[in-house]
């Protein structure tokens, strides 16, 4: 009985529905993140105070506090796994790949929450000017896509180190530039009445980059 | 052994010819001697990581440790040379413009480099057992190498927004003018990789020793 | 209604192993090992502590990659790779965990769902009402005794009526009643396919019919 595509999506789908109620069950990894995407925020804001005409600035503290945030939060997915012993119970109902997709919506679907609290609350603190939402949403989608692929990959391969946050932001950093200067500049774009085209193509490639790897890497994951 | 001494023979007449016999670029001065060492240092770094990460997509294909070898020690010789060049590319431009560091292309690209490196090494430090170790590393190591292609366009972008207008000169380190500074040039940058390599093989040979002596030891003295 | 008593599709079932062999630095773990079993029947993995039974049963169900030689599961005459070994293998073993924050009908649920499975709350269902959890299916996981926990594994793996069972020590933390379970799965299961136990427990390697002895170094080696 070889594996097929119905199963596989069946897979997906259950892992992203078991990670949703285990999240809502425990809502521990959620608060934390949102907490500390607040915090965060909070402590830029009294730093910085409003800042309505520097459009720089702003795209680029949003994106870092974004980035925190995904830091310390993104990674819990397979360190829960990791931590639990459940790892083994995952590999015997599902491929590599079902996993990784799994959890990759799911960390999408967090990160989407996170944003929906983070990024109202922080245009609102630092004053910033009205966004062209088209464009704004579709640089934050994108880079955010981007983000979720890069530190899911990521956080699978560093779960399974002694190594854990330090390391996984360490690890993660490098990749993540890419992300952050096209997101900067994009959100920067928008705001200065530029093209987001350049940004948002790079954003794109890049996300279709790192998610056709990861493809081909997840079956190398978890051999052990 | 001859080629040792061949080695370190050519590197030493090489930094002879850079420092007496070759001139000095016009508005560089004596801070032209720099480029001898940190060119080639930031030539290695390119070239050991591309080394490594060739090695690792051949221990993913593979699974024979002799790549993971290979790519670990590339590794841990790529970033020395990597912050050799970074420090000496930062005391060059203090030198020369009076900052250490300004986020131009050049440096913002050997910086991500030295990122990488770093994450990798990490990495590789916190993962036991040989074969869990080569594979997680390998696998870093392919998105990484997603990464470079992308990381390499977004440097110069990173350089136009942060410097809209071009405050700093050209960097004139490609000045092939006179060719006793170019040949010189050359003789280093092959000395380097010959020193690269040489490096490499002690590496690799030790790492191979050291796992020969965990095994007999385990095997039962 | 009770499917666990349906007799599973009598397919052919074969396995083998050609220097089989995982091993760490210094030559610790699972030394080469050679077998060909073949359903219906019910195969014994014998040997020492570290000999690396557990390390066979992983390697038979495409969890751990060999370092050495190759292992070949044919299934009606079509072979099996490893990655797509866990849909016809049910595997049980201590470190064998179950998510805590889900009750033990949610988590076979799941792995029902993730395996594609038709109806996955009824067979849910069926496996515990097989191992005698019917009426525990609601508490959560931390709520279980560790023999609890061990009917839970052997649950998950009959869940998917797999024709190949590998069962690591399936008697740990059981009582009488409990053994006596294992017993009977054991007894329905090898009519039909094939039944791996790793054990040092003789009451238990004597329900099989074949042995695999590992010869291994073993942890308490002083060589």
């Amino acid at each position: 009985m070889p594996p097929n595509g119905s199963s596989s999506v069946a897979a997906v789908w259950a892992i992203l529905r078991k990670e949703c109620r285990s999240e809502w069950r425990t809502r521990y990894g959620l608060n934390a993140a949102l907490l500390f995407a607040v915090a965060t925020l909070t402590g830029v804001s009294f730093a910085v105070g409003r800042l309505p005409d520097r459009t720089d600035l702003l795209s680029a503290l949003l994106w870092v506090v974004l980035l925190f945030a995904s830091l310390a939060s993104l990674a819990h997915a397979f360190v829960k796994e990791v931590e639990g012993h459940t790892l083994t119970l995952l590999r015997l109902v599902a491929s590599p790949t079902a996993i990784a997709l799994g959890k990759l919506l799911f960390n999408l679907l967090f990160l989407g929450v996170l944003e929906v609290v983070t990024v109202p609350l922080f245009l609102i603190l630092m004053g910033g000017p009205p966004p062209r939402w088209g464009a704004f949403l579709l640089v934050l989608g994108l880079g955010s896509l981007a983000l979720a692929a890069t530190t899911t990959l990521v956080g699978a391969v560093v779960s399974q180190t002694r190594g854990r946050g330090a390391l996984f932001a360490a690890v993660s950093l490098p990749l993540l530039m890419v992300v952050l200067a096209a997101g900067v500049s994009g959100l920067r774009a928008q705001w200065d009445g530029n093209p987001i085209g350049p940004d948002v193509r790079l954003l794109a490639a890049y996300a279709a980059a790192v998610l056709g790897a990861s493809v081909l890497l997840y079956d190398h994951l978890w051999e052990d | 052994m001859a080629l040792r001494v061949l080695l370190f023979v050519w590197i030493a007449g090489a930094l002879l010819a850079g420092f007496l016999w070759a001139p000095t670029v016009e508005n560089l001065g004596e801070t032209t001697r720099v480029l001898y060492f940190h060119i080639p240092s930031a030539w290695i770094a390119v070239l050991a990581l591309a080394w490594s990460m060739l090695h690792s997509l051949l221990y993913l294909r593979t699974r024979r440790l002799e790549h993971d070898d290979q790519a670990a020690a590339a590794a841990e010789l790529g970033i020395l040379f990597c912050i050799g060049a970074t420090a000496s590319g930062s005391l060059w431009a203090r030198a020369q413009w009076g900052s250490y560091w300004n986020w131009d292309p050049r440096e913002t690209s050997i910086f991500f480099v030295l990122l990488i490196y770093g994450a990798y090494l990490a990495l590789r430090s916190a993962v036991e057992g040989d074969e869990r170790r080569a594979r997680l590393a390998a696998i870093y190591s392919a998105i990484a190498f997603v990464a470079v292609p992308f990381l390499m366009f977004v440097v110069p972008r990173i350089y136009a927004t942060l410097h809209p207008s071009p405050i700093l000169p050209q960097q004139g380190e490609k000045t092939g003018m006179d060719p006793r500074i170019r040949w010189s040039f050359l003789a280093m940058l092959v000395g380097f990789t010959g020193l690269f390599f040489w490096m490499m093989s002690l590496r690799v040979r030790v790492t191979r020793a050291e796992r020969r002596r965990l095994e007999t030891r385990e095997a039962g003295a | 209604m009770n499917a666990a008593a349906a007799p599973a599709a009598a397919v052919a079932l074969s396995l083998e192993a050609r220097g089989l062999a995982h091993l760490y630095t210094g030559r610790r773990g699972l030394q080469p090992v050679s077998f060909a079993v073949a359903s219906p029947g019910a195969v014994a993995v014998t040997g020492v502590n570290g000999s690396g039974k557990s390390t066979l049963l992983r390697l038979m169900a495409g969890l751990l990659r060999p370092t050495a030689g190759a292992s070949a599961l044919t299934l009606g005459g079509v072979a099996v790779p490893p990655a797509a070994r866990r849909e016809v293998v049910g595997f049980a073993s201590p470190e064998l965990q179950f998510y805590d924050e889900f009750s033990a009908l949610e988590n076979l649920a799941f792995a029902a769902e993730a395996r594609g499975l038709a109806d996955p709350h009824g067979l849910a269902r069926a496996a515990l009402e097989r191992v005698g959890l019917a009426s525990r299916g609601g508490d959560r996981v931390t709520a279980l005794s560790s023999g609890m926990k061990q009917r839970l594994r052997l649950a998950f793996a009959l869940l998917h009526r797999p024709p190949l069972l590998l069962l690591d020590e399936p008697g740990s933390h059981l009582d009488d009643e409990g053994r006596a379970l294992v017993d009977r799965v054991v007894d329905e299961e090898r009519r039909s396919g094939l039944v791996v136990i790793a054990t040092n427990e003789e009451r238990e390697w004597r329900l099989a019919a074949e042995r695999i002895e590992l010869r291994g170094r073993g942890l308490g080696d002083p060589a």
